[in-house]
């Protein structure tokens, strides 16, 4: 089967598609994201997990000094927590542990024995007191020099003499700029201090800490880029499990509509025609609210069991998405069953189920494969309609969710978390759709 | 006994439309055919486009269901047969069809074609199959090694011989022959025709030969239907059709003037205008519209198909001197 597909004309116009053939590429390389994090890559903890301070920004943005002073004051902060209670444990042995509970994922606090450690926090904790201060007098300074200068103007308009003031002025500037590189040395300092604290993870450790916050923190600190690579599994999964779904109820449906005729067909087309004109967002949200039901909720709506949590997106989206498809294989059917290789099959006196199977439903394949891909990127795009509404997953990371949870960090000019998921899931869409688009044109049957 | 014995057949297909699909009439595709044809003797049917033609051939081997008539295969009335009463009869009636595209299954070998037909009717025992189904490939000259290829890797001769091979694999008495070659290039036509000639005597087989093109028919069959709009309007033998044709209508096929022409000089008749549409069949004789001879008569009252001077052969034509009863 695969092989002959492989084989296949239409397989080989497809090859001949450089971009198709990119898109190809990009979705094999979620295919394998997809596998990895099924595979334990990226748990669900994982995502969970602090790993930095809140909405820190991915490594594209340059962090400013009004950042900086928040993310140090942050880091201080943690530290101080820790090391206060180590302090006041007493014993070596119990600080020592108290401190090794602390850990930002693959950035833990550094082995050395806690007598080693106590006198860089302390260190660490004057530079900031100190910095405080430092920063506190900047700025009473600055605001002299601001009254000074405006001053200073005016009595050199009136004529009055401004020597004083000016002498004045002068102390102000001097002594601002030898604030300058002191407070640029105190940040250095706190920051070479929580560097030794919390180093830096070498290798590979180092490397995985770095993609875990290349892509900055959301409200709560947890990666934003492990949420984003974890939802590649839920797409894939919502996408996949869906897609065969409705592709398959389409199929059957459909061709059996078109081949049986009758009251099969009536009743068919009484169902899709009943059920497409509804909105089929209204659809699916129905379909969701059932599973919200007190003894559905249950089963479906239980952080215990996340693995049945997809279960409602899953009906919803396969119960709505495969009218589209038993409409095109109707359509199909109808013609196929007058070709005359059917004819010669009926002659030959093969039962009209076999001839369905083998002559009908096999000439069908290239419009399954291309809705298939259609109702993939379908399903993904629903559900983070749905999830973003509220409706759809649950409990576990999903670009719908990362996007609705982003949102109020945009007022605030924290793109990182949006973005992750909208890049994430545009680029996947963009793929998905210049594939079919190649599907369709290589298999139309024109050319075949 | 004859081997298919055919009477008054009747095929309406149902014309269906409007706010209700709604039968709304029908196309009168065959209407009273009548014929027999013997066991090894090749039936010729011949007219233009549209006249029924296919639908009769595929009527009479139960593809479509007639609307009424009666048919009988070695005397066995299979005209209402359920599907499972028919299965012994559908091995013994086969078809080979126009179009060498749509006759054979783009996603099936050519193995896959023929050894499920050898298969089911269990022509071959179980582990003679390949051997019956390279056997049957020979004889329609292909290589037994293609058959593992797909039907789009083949030209348009071999597509036909493929689908002459599926018919023969299971042995059939009767084979329907719908236009077989009127699809292929001219070269490659005289091939088949040669081959279906080979397999008739090899076979011994028994056809229904369908064509537009009565030189094909005259050289390749025995005896010759000659139909138009669903009804037949002559029947004669193959060697008299040059001498023997009355009707003015075969006489227009064979691109002759009508023999009991009343106006010598006319022009040679070429047939003029369309056939006229099957859903309103005109009354009286179906040729009216387009007879050189058509009299007032043509137009009220059906001719019947009855022996005619000199021969006896019949034809349906009120213009043409039927045979006198031999007198007493
Ligand atoms: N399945 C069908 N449903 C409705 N009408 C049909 C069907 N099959 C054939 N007809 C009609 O019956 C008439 C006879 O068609 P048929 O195919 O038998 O003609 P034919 O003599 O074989 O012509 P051709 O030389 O084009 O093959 C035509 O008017 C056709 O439109
Ligand atoms: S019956 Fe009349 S119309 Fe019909 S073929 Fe004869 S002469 Fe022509
Ligand atoms: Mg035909």
């Amino acid at each position: 089967m695969i092989g002959r597909f492989l084989g296949s004309r239409g397989w080989r116009r497809f090859r001949r598609g450089r971009l198709a053939m990119a898109s190809l590429a990009v979705i094999g390389v979620y295919f394998v994201a997809a596998v990895a994090v099924t595979l334990g890559a990226v748990s669900r903890e994982d995502t969970k997990m602090r790993v930095g301070p809140n909405r820190l920004p991915g490594f594209l943005e340059r962090i400013n000094a009004e950042k900086r002073y928040d993310f140090n004051k942050w880091y201080v902060g943690e530290l101080s927590g820790v090391f206060g209670r180590a302090q006041r444990a007493g014993d070596e042995a119990a600080a020592r542990e108290m401190l090794g509970a602390f850990a930002l994922a693959e950035r833990r606090m550094s082995g050395a024995a806690p007598s080693e450690l106590f006198p860089v926090y302390e260190t660490m904790e004057k530079a900031w007191g100190e910095l405080d201060d430092a920063l506190a007098m900047r700025e009473d300074l600055a605001d002299e020099r601001f009254v000074l200068r405006a001053e200073a103007a005016e009595q050199r308009a009136s004529g009055a003499d401004a020597s004083a003031t000016e002498a004045r002025l002068r102390e102000v500037e001097e002594r601002l700029s030898e604030i300058r590189p002191r407070v640029e040395e105190l940040y250095r300092e706190v920051e070479r201090a929580i560097e030794v604290l919390l180093p830096m993870p070498e290798g590979l450790r180092g490397l995985v800490y770095r993609l875990r916050i290349g892509l900055g923190t959301d409200s709560k600190g947890a990666s934003i880029s492990s949420q984003a690579v974890y939802s590649v599994k839920i797409a894939f999964q919502v996408g996949f499990v869906t897609a065969l779904l409705a592709v398959l109820i389409g199929t059957i449906l459909g061709a059996s509509a078109a081949f049986f005729g009758g009251w099969v067909d009536h009743v068919v087309l009484w169902v899709v025609s009943t059920l497409s004109s509804i909105p089929y967002l209204v659809l699916m949200a129905v379909f969701v609210y059932v599973f919200q039901a007190p003894s559905l909720a249950k089963w479906f709506d239980n952080p215990d069991r996340p693995g049945l949590g997809l279960v409602p997106l899953y009906a919803a989206f396969g119960l709505t998405f495969w009218i589209g498809t038993c409409r095109v294989i109707r359509g199909e059917v109808m013609k196929i069953k007058e070709l005359e290789y059917v004819q010669a099959a009926t002659a030959l006196g093969f039962g009209r189920f076999s001839i369905l199977l083998r002559h009908i439903i096999p000439n069908t394949a290239h419009i399954m494969f291309i809705n298939f891909s259609l109702l993939f990127i379908g399903a993904i795009k629903s559900e983070v309609i749905l999830t973003f509404l509220g409706l759809g997953v649950k409990g576990q990371p999903s670009w719908g969710i990362m996007i609705s949870h982003g949102a109020d960090g945009v007022t605030n000019f924290f793109f990182w978390e949006v973005g992750a998921a909208t890049v994430f899931m545009f680029v996947l869409v963009l793929a998905f759709n210049i594939v079919s688009d190649a599907l369709q044109d290589a298999f139309d049957p024109k050319h075949v | 006994m004859a081997l298919l014995e055919v009477r008054n057949l009747v095929k309406h297909f149902p014309v269906r439309g409007g706010l209700l699909n709604r039968v709304q009439g029908s196309v009168h595709a065959v209407n009273g055919v009548s014929f027999d044809i013997k066991r090894g003797e090749t039936l010729g049917v011949v007219g233009e486009s549209g006249c029924g033609k296919s639908t009769l051939g595929k009527t009479v081997i139960r593809l479509h269901e007639p609307t009424s008539g009666s048919i009988r295969l070695e005397g066995q009335d299979i005209t209402s047969l359920g599907p499972r009463e028919m299965m012994p009869f559908r091995r013994k009636m086969q078809i080979i069809f126009q179009d060498p595209y749509s006759s054979l299954n783009p996603r099936l070998t050519i193995n896959g074609h023929i050894r499920e037909a050898v298969r089911f009717h269990g022509v071959a025992d179980a582990g003679s199959i390949d051997d019956c189904v390279d056997d049957i490939l020979l004889k329609v000259g292909l290589r037994p090694e293609a058959k593992h290829k797909y039907p789009h890797e083949f030209s348009g001769g071999q597509r036909q011989r493929i689908g002459i091979a599926r018919a023969l694999s299971v042995r059939p008495e009767l084979v329907v022959a719908d236009e077989p070659v009127s699809a292929l290039d001219v070269s490659i036509q005289a091939q088949v025709l040669n081959l279906l000639t080979d397999l008739k005597q090899e076979f011994g087989l028994t056809m229904m030969f369908i064509s537009h093109d009565l030189k094909v028919i005259e050289h390749f069959c025995d005896r010759i239907l000659v139909m138009y709009l669903g009804y037949v309007v002559e029947e004669l033998h193959a060697e008299d059709l040059d001498e023997q044709a009355r009707h003015p209508y075969t006489r227009a096929l064979l691109g002759a003037n009508p023999v009991d022409d009343p106006d010598e000089r006319r022009p040679l008749t070429v047939l003029q205008g369309d056939v006229p549409s099957p859903y309103e069949p005109p009354s009286g004789c179906p040729f009216v519209t387009r007879c050189p001879l058509a009299m007032v008569r043509c137009r009220q009252e059906m001719p019947p198909l009855e022996p005619k001077e000199p021969d006896g052969h019949p034809a349906a034509c009120w213009a043409v001197e039927p045979k006198s009863a031999p007198a007493d």
